[in-house]
């Protein structure tokens, strides 16, 4: 009888001290993120300085007041669309647009479909996009939208210059 | 005379409710089998909750996935029909009426929209209908839920950005919601359905 006790009291001894185990070992196991580390919720302000980008225009403007006057008021919904960025930052920029003002409404990609989704969904909303011919190259300046565009490895955004950006 | 009566109203009623009780399941039956829809609820992913969680069950923002599947879908009021992509876990598995597009469940574009239109509701979804992009939030540079494939917007000219009501989507949005998804109207952009909270 002492000796059915016994086991019984065992197994019971072993059994909690094996839940015990198992619970402290997964408290610290590292937590399972199976896509890598996120990059963050922000886009880098990356202007590109020195690449050969493409842009994707939405209108040129006199002066940087009608330019976010204009900007305001397109549709792009919950979504970021165009930059207002001055037409000096980009070389070869004033000469293919051949419109005369100052500043324009800019969205800058480095890869061919990426320009081409953005001047798609300006379309489906309506919305005034022209892909401009010739790369332009950027000379820093303001923030214009790079990066918001798929890395061609599939990986998630790409980050940083292409063999086609480059000078 | 009494028992002469009372057969005449059963007769009376057997007449009423024997043709309906025969035409009512042929009716019913006619109606599905013309849509050929069946609500499946097939691998549905628990909904993530702020930046973390939703690059832990849906990848990177603009990733390979966010992208993968393909839908089509006709605005009632101008008759434009809509092609928009989402992430691989939220469609694209093969049904009746879903062809095999290489997804992992069932959820948009056969249960979503499926129960739409099986409910009648197509005429409540009007012009601007998207999915992914690869782009920031409005003013912000932060990452939309668009950028990961778990955002659609619908009806988006008529249930604008900032508009704290709804006027088409609040006849559809219940189906969303039973879905997993979450609607942007409690802050005020009653287009937006993402399956993602906190965020």
């Amino acid at each position: 009888m002492k000796r059915k006790q016994a086991i019984a009291v065992g197994l019971v001894v072993g059994v909690t001290a094996s839940a015990g185990v198992i619970a402290g070992a997964a408290g610290k196991a590292p937590v399972r993120s199976p896509h890598g580390s996120p990059i963050g919720p922000v886009v880098p302000g990356d202007t590109g300085a020195g690449e050969l980008l493409l842009a994707v225009v939405g209108g040129v403007f006199s002066s940087r007041a009608d330019a976010e006057a204009a900007n305001a008021a397109l549709a792009f919904g919950d979504l970021h669309g165009y930059y207002v960025v001055p037409l000096a930052q980009f070389q070869g920029f004033r000469q293919q647009v051949g419109e005369p003002g100052e500043f324009a409404l800019v969205s800058a990609f480095r890869t061919e479909e990426g320009a081409r989704a953005f001047a798609e969904l300006a379309a489906t909303l309506g919305i005034e996009a022209t892909i401009l011919p010739e790369r332009v190259r950027s000379l820093g300046g303001l923030y214009a939208g790079l990066g918001q565009e798929a890395s061609p490895d599939g990986t998630g955004p790409l980050l940083g210059p292409l063999a086609e950006s480059l000078p | 005379m009494r028992t002469c009566s009372h057969g005449r109203g059963v007769l009376r009623f057997l007449s009423t409710a024997m043709p309906i009780a025969v035409v009512l399941p042929i009716v019913v039956a006619f109606h599905w089998s013309r849509l050929g829809w069946r609500d499946q609820h097939v691998n549905y992913r628990s909904r993530p909750s702020g930046y973390t969680q939703i690059v832990n069950r849906f990848g990177q923002p603009c990733n390979a996935d966010a992208r993968a599947i393909s839908m089509r879908w006709t605005a009632a009021d101008n008759g434009v029909t809509y092609s928009f992509r989402f992430h691989r876990k939220l469609g694209g598995r093969p049904t009746a009426m879903v062809s095999d597009k290489g997804g992992k469940s069932t959820n948009l574009d056969n249960d979503v929209y499926g129960h739409i239109q099986n409910a009648h509701l197509q005429p409540y979804i009007r012009h601007g209908i998207y999915g992914y992009v690869c782009r920031t939030k409005r003013n912000s540079n932060e990452w939309s839920t668009h950028a990961f494939g778990i955002a659609i917007d619908v009806s988006s000219a008529e249930e604008y950005m900032g508009k704290c009501t709804s006027t088409v989507n609040k006849y559809h949005s219940s189906i969303w919601q039973n879905h997993g998804w979450y609607w942007g109207l409690a802050f005020c952009d009653p287009m937006h359905f993402q399956y993602a909270t906190n965020y």
